[in-house]
């Protein structure tokens, strides 16, 4: 098993850790509901140090990246950020990620901790003869998230320069004399931050934001109750080596209009199957795996489910075959019981930031 | 008399009458409850048999029943208010209570030393 070098902080900080994906990681310290909100009313800082950077570099890196990429990235100006689906060449997502811009010649992404020596291996075997150098920035490096209304405060108490820095875009600073790169990104719907950092730096800015004050540690848990609510995908539940991304709440960022890794066969899926946020109408949670009913047929299954700290109502996401509009009933099956959802616009609630 | 499962649920018993919950510290293992599938009142239990499910922020826990008996009584207030498992789990936080069918069913289970030293070791 794998640890952050912030693991002796997160056990004296009494945190619950789990494992995910290999690494030991904090599931959560005081409660998943109380660090939610946390989050939706003050500030939280996560690690999220499981996850990974692979730099692409080179005169070619451009071309490269937006091969891999369901977006297209190269023409965005530098110092942007990109949320992308990779694909196979069957069409199915490999991974969803973050591609930022930092010049022209120097781009970077962001894997998840599950994919990210996949992602490597794939960035490696593509790349043919193109001029670009390929560097797992991960294996010397931290990522720490802070996500909340208050994050911009807090944050540039340290770093004055991130008061301008507008939502997906990144700036370097630097801590103690080291460099780190800011991103005005995440993955809860507020304003919030990615602050990514050598390892030997990641226990004294973790300790140096909270000094700060008014900022709370969230684990993973949180996160994902976090995420769902702005119905964001997870890889492993709305994004899978067996669902093509224009089927997926993701599928906003397959642009056809560009050559990528992927497009040919994504181009001749026939029949796109759909996923879309539901409310549960009676008691129940839905869990990923629940089977999805439209009248007494089967038609899909739960990707994602939990109940919402914020609508403090069981919300979920469906993959199912047919196209349905807001105000559809479902049923879905937990246990022995059969629960009627109602489909509803995502996100599930309306927040300030915007991911993409 | 109180007795506790290996499995983390409490039963408190009077007469032929049992009340069972789960324990603080599998409370605290769980994390949030936020929904909880109370049983039908009537229905037969067999010990060690499935009785109510804890849905917690993370995952759906299952909740056995410590003895065999006739469920009479639910915790109502557990529908509007499920966190009251994790704010008083061994108390107000009960989840239902039954008619014990066999007395000899609560000799296999724990006493509170035995279960404090299983949960601490």
């Amino acid at each position: 098993m794998k640890r952050t070098p912030l693991y002796d902080i997160h056990r004296h900080l009494g945190a619950k850790i789990v494992d995910f994906a290999g690494w030991e990681m904090p599931l959560q310290y005081q409660g998943i509901l109380q660090e939610h909100q946390v989050v939706r009313t003050a500030a939280g800082l996560f690690d999220v140090s499981h996850m990974g950077r692979i730099a692409i570099e080179g005169e070619e890196a451009g071309a490269y990246v937006n091969y891999l990429s369901t977006q297209e990235v190269e023409s965005k100006l530098p110092g942007s950020v990109t949320y992308t689906v990779w694909c196979n060449e069957k069409g199915h997502a490999i991974d969803d990620l973050l591609v930022y811009k930092v010049s022209e010649t120097s781009y970077f992404v962001v894997a998840n901790a599950s994919n990210r020596e996949k992602d490597l291996a794939h960035v490696r075997a593509h790349a043919g003869g193109r001029a670009v150098k390929i560097t797992p920035v991960y294996e010397h490096e931290g990522i720490l998230a802070l996500q909340g209304p208050d994050s911009t405060r807090i944050l540039k108490t340290l770093f004055p320069e991130i008061e301008t820095l507008q939502p997906m875009h990144l700036l370097k600073a630097t801590f103690q004399q080291t460099p780190l790169l800011i991103a005005r990104t995440g993955y809860t719907g507020e304003v919030g931050f990615e602050l990514f950092v050598d390892q030997s730096q990641l226990v004294s800015l973790w300790k140096a934001l909270m000094a700060v004050g008014g900022l709370h540690p969230v684990g993973l848990g949180a996160r994902d109750t976090l995420r769902l609510e702005m119905g964001y995908a997870l890889y492993g539940h709305e994004l899978s080596e067996t669902i093509y991304p224009i089927e997926s709440v993701a599928s906003w960022t397959v642009k056809l209009n560009h050559d990528f890794i992927g497009r040919s066969a994504i181009e001749q899926v026939a029949h796109p199957r759909h996923q879309y946020g539901v409310i549960l109408r009676e008691p129940g949670i839905a869990r990923q795996g629940c089977e999805v009913y439209v009248g007494d047929k089967v038609c899909g299954v739960v990707t994602s489910g939990t109940f919402s700290p914020t609508l403090r109502q069981a919300i979920a996401i469906v993959f199912v075959e047919q196209k349905l509009k807001p105000h559809d009933m479902v049923a879905i099956q937990i246990r022995d019981k059969r629960v009627q959802a109602e489909v509803v616009k995502l996100p599930f609630i309306q927040r300030k930031e915007k991911e993409g | 008399m109180i007795k506790f499962t290996e499995t983390h649920e409490w039963i408190t018993v009077a007469n032929d009458v049992g009340t069972v919950g789960i324990t603080d510290h599998a409370q605290r293992e769980l994390g949030d409850i936020v929904y909880v599938e109370l049983p039908k009142i009537g229905k037969s239990v067999k010990k060690g048999e499935e009785a109510v499910v804890l849905e917690s922020t993370k995952a759906a826990a299952d909740v056995y029943a410590p003895v065999e008996g006739t469920i009479f009584e639910v915790n109502e207030q557990l529908t509007t208010a499920p966190d009251l498992i994790n704010r008083s789990s061994e108390s107000t936080g009960w989840l239902f209570k039954l008619k014990i069918a066999n007395p000899k069913d609560l000799d296999g289970l724990l006493d509170q030393k035995e279960y404090h030293q299983m949960t601490h070791e």
